[in-house]
């Protein structure tokens, strides 16, 4: 049984991260990203080519992640959502265009395919990032296996929720961040730079979809694919936990993650997919705003 | 000195003001006027920067503001007590006053020397959580925040409107203090002729998203109200 909550724990903590970084740029800017499990692939594919180029590890790729996908982040923003502010279904459509662009731009390795050019690590085909050996040795507490790099992920993501919390609540940035998700037009008023704040922040939740992609790749093959299911997980832990809530998006994360790994266990994946979205319906239908909810958008 | 000339403002495909000139004399209180829905709160909201489109000359000072963003209008030193408050529920008391001070220039974000004198309830409960406070505190506050700001210029959208009456009388001897004592302008909207008699310096009536009469305050005669502001 323990063995199940600890693998439930660490399906929460990918979904967890990728959930903050959509329950931000939400919660900030209104923002539905379609493109967040692309930033997500992006950081798989960045521990993949730091693997095959540079010869690092799976540590050295995490922060280099952050700063592609943030950078990745920021390019987005400025090219595309800046310039759709306010118009919600716009967004939406340029985001998805935008992941199409990225998922093909990778299976096409940028095009280079149709000139024979071939960037290794690139293309349609499926790649495995090894783990560092240290964290594939299970160890034993009694009768409880601890698998290391499911704990790691488990801790890792306990760390970025920590930094976030302390960026939102206890940095002035966070105070602007969060005075935008109440009120931007106040927030405005009262010499809050609203656009520069919100690139920052939408920055800031690509680079965790980076982090989430390198973990991810170090238990799933990395294809260009992967990250098209993801934002949909995502943003039912968002709209279950509330959106803009950094409580409500672990709790909703913590307990969606725990449903699906019980769930998967005793059944299969399937039937536990089948059941999360079952278990999101209800609450959504019981508590419309989400499980912890201010009064916002 | 802020003014307004032959400016223009919209929401959506709605033109709400329509060629609308008018001045606040620096160290003055001008109080504008009119029955609802005639465009006194667009006309702060066009000044703030707030509505979807405006054109028209606008300056602070003798500086062109009319292209600048709501944040850099802040920053320029409006500050603005919006209509229904608009303080953040969940932000404790402290929290709402600071946010006004991103617009303040240097010396970092503080609350003001005068929030204490003129509103001790508010320096007394810094921690409790701005939601919870009564419609007077909260009108207090959106006034304290916009003064963390510290502003040159001050917006008031109806500042008493739904307020008990014994905080009505300390908003308004606030307002009196802060253009009298810190020298605030102050462009206040209201819907209380006596205050504006009493109070300001000179007066804005509008109609229809236009203004049709403009004067010091001596000039505001009973006719004047009768025909723009009884029912």
């Amino acid at each position: 049984m323990a063995d199940v909550i600890f693998i439930g724990l660490s399906l929460s903590s990918i979904l967890l991260l990728i959930a903050l970084g959509l329950t931000i740029t939400y919660g900030a800017m209104g923002v539905i990203n379609m493109a967040h499990g692309e930033l997500v692939m992006i950081g798989a594919y960045t521990a993949v080519m730091s693997g095959i180029y540079l010869g690092a590890n799976l540590f050295v790729a995490l922060p280099l992640a952050f700063i592609v996908a943030a950078g990745l982040g920021l390019l987005i923003e400025r090219l595309v959502i800046r310039h759709l502010y306010g118009r919600i279904l716009d967004t939406l459509l340029a985001t998805w265009g935008i992941a199409i662009l990225l998922q093909q731009a990778i299976r096409l390795e940028f095009g280079l395919t149709f000139f024979d050019i071939n960037i290794e690590g690139l293309g349609p085909g499926l790649q495995n990032v090894a783990i560092p050996s240290f964290l594939n040795q299970p160890w034993m507490i009694g009768d409880f296996t601890v698998q290391p790099y499911r704990s790691f992920i488990i801790l890792l993501t306990l760390a970025l929720t920590a930094v976030t919390w302390f960026l939102l609540y206890r940095t002035s940035l966070g105070v602007q961040v969060r005075a935008i998700m109440r009120n931007p037009d106040m927030a405005a008023a009262c010499g809050i730079d609203v656009k520069r704040v919100s690139a920052y922040t939408f920055a800031y939740g690509s680079g965790l979809a980076g982090v989430a992609g390198v973990m991810l790749a170090g238990f799933k093959t990395v294809s260009p694919d992967m990250g098209s299911s993801l934002v949909v997980e995502g943003f039912l832990v968002v709209v279950v936990g509330g959106v803009g809530s950094l409580l409500g998006t672990v709790a909703s994360a913590g307990l969606l993650g725990q449903v699906n790994g019980l769930f998967a266990t005793w059944t299969n994946d399937i039937l536990a997919s089948a059941v999360v979205f079952g278990l999101v319906i209800l609450i959504i239908m019981w508590r419309p705003q989400g499980l912890f909810s201010f009064k916002g958008r | 000195m802020l003014t307004l000339s032959g400016v223009d403002s919209f929401y959506g495909r709605s033109h709400i003001l329509h060629d609308l000139s008018l001045q606040a004399d620096t160290g003055k209180i001008l109080a504008v006027l009119g029955r609802n829905g005639v465009g006194k709160t667009t006309l702060l909201k066009t000044i703030m920067g707030l509505t979807d489109r405006a054109r028209g000359l606008l300056t602070l000072d003798g500086r062109d503001i009319s292209g600048a963003l709501t944040y850099e209008r802040a920053r320029a030193g409006i500050g603005y007590v919006p209509q229904g408050r608009q303080i953040i529920p969940d932000f404790s008391v402290r929290e709402n006053i600071l946010m006004g001070g991103f617009a303040a220039n240097g010396s970092g974000r503080r609350i003001p020397e005068i929030v204490p004198e003129l509103f001790p309830y508010l320096t007394d409960n810094l921690e409790r959580p701005g939601g919870l406070l009564s419609g007077g505190q909260q009108q207090q506050l959106a006034i304290a925040r916009a003064l963390a700001a510290q502003p040159k210029i001050l917006l008031m959208d109806e500042p008493t409107e739904g307020i008990q009456p014994n905080i009505v009388k300390q908003i308004e001897e606030s307002i009196v203090r802060l253009n009298q004592d810190l020298g605030l302008t102050i462009v206040v909207v209201e819907q209380n002729v006596s205050f504006a008699r009493v109070a300001s310096h000179s007066f804005a009536m509008m109609e229809n998203g236009r203004c049709v009469a403009a004067g010091p305050i001596d000039a505001l005669s009973d006719e004047v109200v009768a025909e723009y502001m009884t029912i």
